[in-house]
């Protein structure tokens, strides 16, 4: 078999080039691209506290975390879930849509990710388990209570 | 004090370090002077910390199988109600014993190039294996240290331990899963090894290369198929109706997988073009320092916080092995570069080496965005303190039109030919799998696909599977002729003259099917959510889901709450049962769905709520997704077509072993 390489295709210094400049554009403009896309997609995680003191713009996706206060309530009719959501400082008032999800307790730690309403409401897209929650050790000699949501 | 199992791994472990360090010296004097004597000590050394390190582990095994809570990881990782196999691959379960795996790994990795590599190319694999037994000291000495020690014991011993992680003891996939995540990261270490040895001798030849393919391959597809498995696991156990989240864990996985897939194509090109040179030892160094990157990122906490970095001791000595190989490599490969020139010239811009150089340019791309995505938080974190966290977004965004070029590329790179190919090749190639991949496309919004995404994933899905069936096709036909072979032996015998080829069709074909797989579960899943009194139903995409009852069930580990459904559909009537299980270490519930699998789609039922005090309702969040059971098949296929790659050709390959071989010669081979 003849090896040598057939007539207009040989890869001289230019189009060598002219390739690797190709290949260099395509990397800057998936870096160009994903820079982009990376700061709307940053999601702060805020206490209710934080975002107070920055005030948050009505619209933007941000993550509350705190504590589940007492009086949480769920429609089944209208399927609207209330809660309210504290850090022991400031306290905000969160709306979700859906039943709340098992792991949602009275007194435990939760994340919701939503955006602030005009009136400072947070309207939850997402009710998060607060991750260190699933691995909290007992205490000693505290046997966990089964408890249901 | 009775001995027990924990003294003896510890004892094992301790023991093992002096051979590790033993083993280094003995190879390194054996690469250095050529000396028999020495690679002889260096061997049985090898086999000897291999011994002690399995007994480590089985140590491990059996104190968890016997609940001794005198040890600290038992107590921490097990209970006395844990099942035997929970117990078992609770080995795994936290820090200390996946290192114990990993160094078990490692210490077979040694032993295998010890004896096997060392026969084909003595120096070099002789240099390889200190290096080898250098990462194996490391991992040792993290053992015997408080870091990382796992047989640490406590006194007086807890009665009962804690129980293992419920996330991990709730699916089988546990059992396979993390190991084969933990051998494809650990094999990349031999590759890794030997471009180190080739570095260090100044070699300038692709022996490295030929030597370790197969392990690469089979580290390759071992982090493939554990990534698959991970996801698997992710669906069934999660409960969140999905597989893949761009969790900062699962990117850890990814990220090695992209790189390494990266290089098992452009290792192609050096071989047949001697190209690329730097390039691959550069992406070996990557591939295998993500692998690091990944276990500390996992392992250290880190990627809760930057704060929790410091509470544990293990990651500021990871993070300084990670710096330590980074330096050593990259200072090897600036000393050697002036003799790593590469001698072939470049292809036309339509040849296989070109669109290999693109596909590596996309793959790195892809690699180093995700590494973005999962390391921007930390940075903010650091420069800020701000908690910032990136979501599926950005990683969705980047990684669909990226995964899409790369499947239009795996489509088209083997269709075209080293060099460069005519307008004729071309037509001849390319004509038949456009015309699937039109048809795919028209298919698929006639039978009401939306979105242009999906509709293209399906088209180069077509075309890729399209190049590989002419491919076939036409090797069948050619052994035919020459050889006169009935059409069921020309298939196998394609398949065992040039497995590496076929093989890789397979592999490309599994792609393919998980690329459908997960656009078709992306785009068209179907959801709903009701809250229903036994007795009641829901009626989702053709389907009725009726409750029947909340039941308790009690067992020794855990309590679980179950609702009984009854799903109907075209095929009949079947049972199904969705859980919440509460374990007594978890203070939140963990979901067991219940699935409905079909080769067509998944139901996927949650039980997101119930009535607490009366069972008088209970609310279900119902997912439907299309051909989702098609993601596991894909990797199945990709894992078989990786075994066809790597098992050795029926036809020895005459290769070329000393580098003065003219670039020509080398693609006669094809």
């Amino acid at each position: 078999m003849s090896v040598a390489r057939p007539a207009g295709y040989a890869g001289g210094a230019g189009e060598r080039r002219l390739l690797m400049l190709t290949a260099l554009a395509v990397a800057i403009g998936i870096g160009y691209f994903a820079f982009q896309e990376l700061g709307p997609s940053a999601v702060y995680y805020l206490t209710p506290t934080e975002a107070k003191e920055r005030q948050i713009a009505p619209g933007t996706t941000v993550r509350l975390g705190g504590q589940v206060e007492p009086g949480l309530t769920y429609d089944e009719a209208t399927r609207d879930l209330r809660f309210i959501i504290t850090d022991g400082v400031t306290r905000v008032f969160v709306l979700g849509r859906g039943a709340p999800p098992a792991l949602l307790r009275e007194g435990a730690g939760a994340v919701v990710e939503g955006v602030f309403l005009n009136d400072g409401t947070f309207r939850a897209s997402q009710v998060i388990a607060k991750h260190d929650e699933v691995y909290a050790p007992p205490s000693p000699g505290v046997t966990p209570p089964h408890r249901t949501p | 004090m009775t001995p027990s199992w924990a003294d003896l791994g510890s004892g094992a472990l301790r023991a093992a370090l002096p051979l590790a360090l033993w083993g280094l010296a003995a190879a390194a004097y054996a690469a250095q002077r050529r000396e028999g004597r020495a690679l002889a000590s260096a061997r049985w050394t090898a086999v000897a910390a291999l011994a002690l390190v399995v007994t480590a582990s089985l140590s491990m095994v059996a104190a968890l199988l016997s609940h001794d809570f005198s040890v600290r990881y038992v107590a921490l990782n097990n209970a006395l109600e844990t099942p035997g196999y929970f117990s078992a691959i609770s080995l795994w379960a936290a820090l200390e014993g996946s290192i114990l795996l990993w160094t078990t790994v490692l210490a077979g990795a040694v032993t295998y190039v010890a004896w096997r590599g060392t026969r084909e190319l003595p120096r070099l694999a002789t240099t390889a294996l200190a290096i080898l037994f250098a990462m194996l000291a490391f991992f040792l000495a993290l053992m015997v240290t408080p870091a990382a020690d796992p047989f640490v014991r406590i006194d007086p011993a807890p009665l009962n331990g804690r129980g293992p992680n419920p996330l991990l003891q709730d699916h089988w996939l546990m059992g396979l899963h993390p190991p084969l995540l933990y051998l494809g990261y650990v094999l990349f270490s031999i590759p890794f090894a030997y471009a180190l040895a080739s570095l260090i001798l100044g070699e300038a030849g692709d022996r490295w290369i030929v030597a370790t393919r197969r392990s690469a391959l089979v580290a390759w597809a071992l982090l493939g198929v554990g990534i698959v498995a991970g996801a698997w696991w992710s669906y069934a156990v999660l409960g969140w109706g999905g597989y893949w989240a761009w969790d900062p864990v699962e990117n850890a996985a990814v990220m090695p997988w992209l790189a390494a897939t990266a290089y098992v194509h452009s290792v192609m090109v050096e071989e047949k073009r001697r190209m690329l040179r730097t390039w691959n030892l550069s992406l070996v160094i990557g591939a295998f320092a993500l692998t690091i990157l990944g276990t500390f990122l996992t392992r250290s906490g880190v990627v809760n916080s930057v704060h929790s970095f410091t509470q544990s001791a293990i990651g500021p000595l990871l993070l300084g092995y990670l710096a330590a190989i980074l330096v050593f490599s990259v200072g090897l490969l600036l000393w050697r570069a002036s003799r790593l020139a590469d001698s072939g010239p470049v292809g036309a811009p339509l040849s296989r080496e070109a669109i290999f150089l693109f596909q590596n340019v996309l793959f790195v791309a892809a690699t180093l965005t995700v590494l973005l995505g999962t390391l921007y938080p930390l940075l903010v974190e650091a420069v800020s303190g701000d908690q910032v966290s990136i979501g599926s977004p950005y990683f969705d965004r980047v990684a669909v039109p990226l995964g899409l070029a790369l499947l239009f590329l795996m489509g088209i790179g083997p269709q075209l030919p080293w060099h460069g190919a005519s307008r004729a090749t071309l037509e001849r190639q390319l004509v038949t799998p456009a015309l699937a991949a039109a048809g795919a496309a028209v298919l698929s919004v006639a039978l009401g696909v939306r979105g242009a995404w999906a509709v293209l994933a399906y088209a180069l899905a077509a075309f890729v599977v399209a190049t590989v069936v002419q491919e076939l096709v036409r090797g069948v036909r050619a052994r035919r002729a020459l050889h006169g072979e009935p059409p069921g032996a020309a298939f196998v015998n394609l398949f065992r003259r040039s497995g590496r080829r076929y093989g890789g069709y397979v592999v490309h074909v599994g792609i393919a099917v998980i690329a459908v797989a997960i656009a078709a579960s992306q785009a068209q899943s179907v959801q709903a959510e009701a809250t229903l009194a036994p007795g009641g139903s829901m009626e989702v995409a053709g389907r009725t889901i009726a409750f029947e009852g909340l039941r308790d069930v009690i067992e020794p580990q855990r309590r679980q709450v179950v609702a009984d459904l009854r799903i109907t559909d075209s095929s009949g009537e079947a049972p199904l049962t969705a859980a919440l299980r509460y374990y007594p270490n978890a203070t939140a519930a963990i979901g067991s769905p219940g699935i409905r699998s079909s080769a067509g789609d998944d139901v996927y039922v949650i039980l997101a709520a119930y009535d607490g005090r009366s069972r008088a309702w209970a609310t279900f969040q119902v997912r439907v997704l299309p051909l989702v059971s098609w993601l596991w098949v894909g990797g199945a296929i990709v894992g078989l077509g990786a075994v066809l790659a790597a098992l050795p050709s029926a036809r020895r390959r005459e290769r070329p072993l000393a580098v003065t071989v003219p670039a020509s010669s080398a693609a006669g081979a094809k």
